[in-house]
């Protein structure tokens, strides 16, 4: 009978190729300090991605972590965040 | 004086010329309006032309902008001058010098060019007199030797205008 025929049907996997693709989940496009694409990497990276990571600060804006730690090391006492002012703390 | 050229005369970081080279290229596009460049091959001192704006008391005036920036902008701001002749406003010294925060201790680094343009030409609309600073004299003869603004330590104190 056909419906036991394909019931019986082995399928065997020579190879198989997986693409996938990623992008950081933040609001903006862009870092707003080095106005480089989220999903690309700052200006002193290569490769985007793990190397290059986003961060996020207790307000919730998103900039790329190399850019936002060059901003926060450069500012005493207290560092804020450059797009809406508050007190900048990494979010916990 | 006007024409000094800042504290720094290094050349810009990488982040900064690659910072500046988007700047240029959103200001082709999309100029704040007001505002003109003026080409030159030095990424690190724009020129812009100020058209005051219609309807204020520096409308049909044009002013000179001269911006000069550091080896780490954004991370530091950039020095903002008028060039020769300055308009006449009660935060704009004789010299060209602006008392604007954001020059100074407000500075962000999510700030561009054209933000501060409008900004300045923000200050510029809201003023009702055409009067120099009370204290014009005093700090321009303190400048004499062609000290930048960002070496002043500014008070703010009249958010008025």
């Amino acid at each position: 009978m056909p419906c036991s025929h394909a019931e019986n049907m082995k399928v065997k996997i020579l190879q198989w190729h997986a693409v996938a693709s990623w992008t950081w989940d933040a609001q903006d496009e862009t870092c707003g300090i080095c106005r480089m694409a989220f999903d690309g990497c700052c200006p002193d990276c290569k490769f985007p991605g793990d190397d290059c990571p986003l961060i996020w600060g207790a307000c919730n804006h998103a900039f790329h972590l190399h850019c936002i730690l060059k901003w926060v090391n450069s500012q005493t006492p207290a560092p804020h965040c450059p797009m809406c002012r508050r007190e900048w703390q990494f979010k916990g | 004086m006007t024409s000094s050229s800042g504290p720094s005369r290094k050349a810009l970081s990488k982040i900064a010329a690659n910072r500046l080279q988007k700047e240029l290229a959103e200001w082709q596009v999309n100029p704040p309006a007001g505002f003109k460049h003026k080409p030159t091959d030095n990424l690190q001192r724009w020129v812009i032309e100020v058209l005051g704006a219609p309807g204020t008391l520096y409308a049909n005036e044009t002013y000179q902008l001269q911006v000069d920036f550091p080896e780490h902008y954004p991370m530091e701001a950039p020095q903002v001058i008028f060039l020769h002749p300055a308009p006449l406003h009660p935060h704009i010294y004789s010299n060209g010098h602006i008392c604007l925060d954001i020059l100074y201790d407000s500075w962000s680094p999510a700030m561009t060019v054209s933000s501060v343009c409008i900004s300045i030409l923000s200050m510029l609309s809201s003023s009702t007199v055409k009067q120099r600073p009370a204290d014009n004299d005093r700090y321009v003869k303190n400048c004499r030797n062609g000290r930048s603004p960002k070496e002043t330590r500014w008070w703010f104190h009249d958010d008025k205008v």
